[in-house]
């Protein structure tokens, strides 16, 4: 064992310098769930509910922490921006140590089949805001609809990266997920895309779902499950499409009550 | 893996570590290893899946950090360092594409601002009226001024430190010229040469490369001190793919840069 013991830690150490790696106290708190949502609006019907409720803030972002449905929790408010969303979020994990993070809200359908009102679950996520284009010379004009995708290289231990064009939700969060209803539509399992786009050409949306295959697009969801995939926290993603307000945050109640 | 992230995360958290002067971030090894070697008495350090090594730069306490590509990476690698760190300034520097025709192969362009260029909103077309890239309406990044309550928008993108640019601008590139720019960042790769026109038009972008606009909102937000350096690794204009090689020029004018600015 001692052998292991020096070729995995004692002779990188010599290599690097001391690796600074000794385990201290845990301070943090840690809650049940992070709920992240763009605005105000729709994270109030949620912070109406919240009991012993305190709010702390760091630099551009705020934090509701108090108890929801029996369980401890933290809500912030993304903005709905991937910048600001992954800002939130990888404070939230440091300060607060979330076991599940849900992001819910409205989005835009990308899917033909769906309909206002109808509640998209995450299966998976796309960050679909990556692309590179093939060489065009001057006056030879853009055509995004020939461009590539790009995947996300995520950082991954030992100074790599994992290229991914999706990232994964929670299993056990999805099955809970799929026992809801929705009083207005349907309840799918897809593919959440965001980036800092809003996209209303119907050709450029059809590319989008045919590469990505994204159900609908928001401004944040699966950025925040690339920040929730790098720091290993489960996530779980809620869209209502074309969702009016509070509407979203209903089925978030309803999700932390099957859970219990 | 997953509880094995959480618990390099939890030792991190635990409490942070001691203070450095300067943050200097690049998002690839190449670009941050003339900088590791410059180090003096390096400590290396994990938070979650990012690399850290902090130690002594001409007389500045320093913390070099491997941020990933993107926005994805470079934000939470950049949230958890200041949050560790709580450094006075943050040094984010790399390789960029040319979006200038006058940029060739190991110029540095010094960040007099950096700016996100990836939100856009699009006009409404209908099935088989195509997409038009070069119509679409840039969106700022905004933040939050959690004094006021108000969101910010900031269309202009986020100005470089202006005592670090007067350092910057003295200080030797070894292997290519140095001008003041503006740096530009999206999850895009752009080789229509009508695009990086456009974007230079719009944006007023010298160059293109990943990070550095998101690092510098963020820094905005801490009010940290922030300035980027990108040295040109492909140059579209005059057909030069990526050179990868090209990460050496700005490692080793940081150092060189470390070495000239005064204390904090």
């Amino acid at each position: 064992m001692r052998g292991h013991f020096l070729r995995a830690f004692l002779i990188p150490l010599f290599f690097a310098g001391v690796i600074a790696c000794v385990p201290r106290a845990f301070a943090a708190e840690q809650v049940d769930a992070l709920l992240a949502a763009a605005s105000d609006a729709e994270l109030q019907p949620l912070l109406a509910k919240l009991r012993d409720s305190h709010q702390e803030s760091r630099a551009a972002w705020q934090f509701w922490i108090g108890t929801l449905g029996g369980k401890q929790v933290v809500a912030t408010r993304t903005e709905g921006d991937p910048l600001n969303a992954v800002a939130a979020t990888t404070l939230a994990i440091r300060l607060y140590a979330p076991k599940l993070i849900i992001t819910f809200g409205s989005a835009r359908a990308h899917d033909p089949l769906l309909r206002a009102g109808d509640l998209v679950l995450s299966g998976k996520f796309a960050a679909f805001d990556g692309i590179i284009s093939s060489v065009v010379p001057l006056d030879g004009g853009s055509d995004s609809l020939s461009w590539q995708r790009l995947p996300h290289p995520l950082a991954t231990l030992g100074e790599k990266e994992t290229p991914e064009y999706f990232f994964p939700a929670d299993v056990k969060a999805l099955e809970v997920a799929k026992t809801l209803m929705t009083p207005r539509g349907k309840v799918v399992v897809g593919v959440l895309g965001s980036s800092a786009q809003t996209n209303r050409e119907a050709d450029r949306i059809a590319w989008i779902h045919a590469h990505w295959n994204t159900s609908c697009e928001d401004g944040e969801s699966a950025h925040i499950a690339g920040c929730a995939r790098l720091m290993g926290v489960p996530v779980i993603g809620l869209r209502v499409i074309d969702g009016t307000e509070g509407e979203a945050a209903s089925r978030v109640m309803d999700f932390l009550e099957a859970r219990k | 893996m997953k509880k094995f992230l959480i618990w390099l995360l939890m030792i991190a958290v635990a409490g942070a570590a001691e203070p450095v002067e300067i943050l200097v971030q690049g998002a690839e090894k190449l670009e941050v290893d003339e900088i590791v070697a410059a180090l003096e008495k390096p400590v290396k350090t994990n938070i979650g899946p990012f690399s850290f090594w902090t130690g002594q730069i001409g007389g500045h306490r320093v913390a070099v950090q491997l941020t990933g590509q993107a926005l994805i990476n470079c934000t939470t690698s950049t949230i958890l360092a200041i949050e560790e760190f709580s450094p006075k300034l943050i040094v984010n520097q790399g390789t960029s594409g040319a979006q200038a025709p006058f940029l060739t192969l190991h110029d540095i362009i010094i960040g007099r601002r950096a700016v996100d260029y990836s939100a856009f909103i699009t006009p409404v077309l209908q099935v088989g009226q195509g997409s038009v890239a070069l119509d679409w309406t840039p969106q700022p990044q905004r933040l939050r001024d959690l004094k006021t309550g108000r969101l910010i928008e900031f269309p202009e993108g986020f100005a470089g430190d202006a005592g670090a640019m007067t350092v910057a601008m003295r200080t030797r590139n070894p292997m290519g010229r140095v001008f003041p720019g503006v740096i530009g960042s999206a999850h895009e790769v752009n080789l229509e040469m009508d695009r990086v026109r456009w974007t230079h038009r719009i944006f007023g972008m010298d160059v293109e490369e990943m990070e550095s606009g998101h690092v510098a909102a963020l820094a905005h937000a801490y009010g940290i001190r922030y300035i980027a350096f990108r040295v040109v690794s492909d140059a579209p204009y005059e057909g030069i793919p990526f050179y990868a090689q090209a990460a050496r020029a700005t490692g080793l004018f940081t150092v060189n840069f470390l070495r000239n600015m005064p204390a904090l």
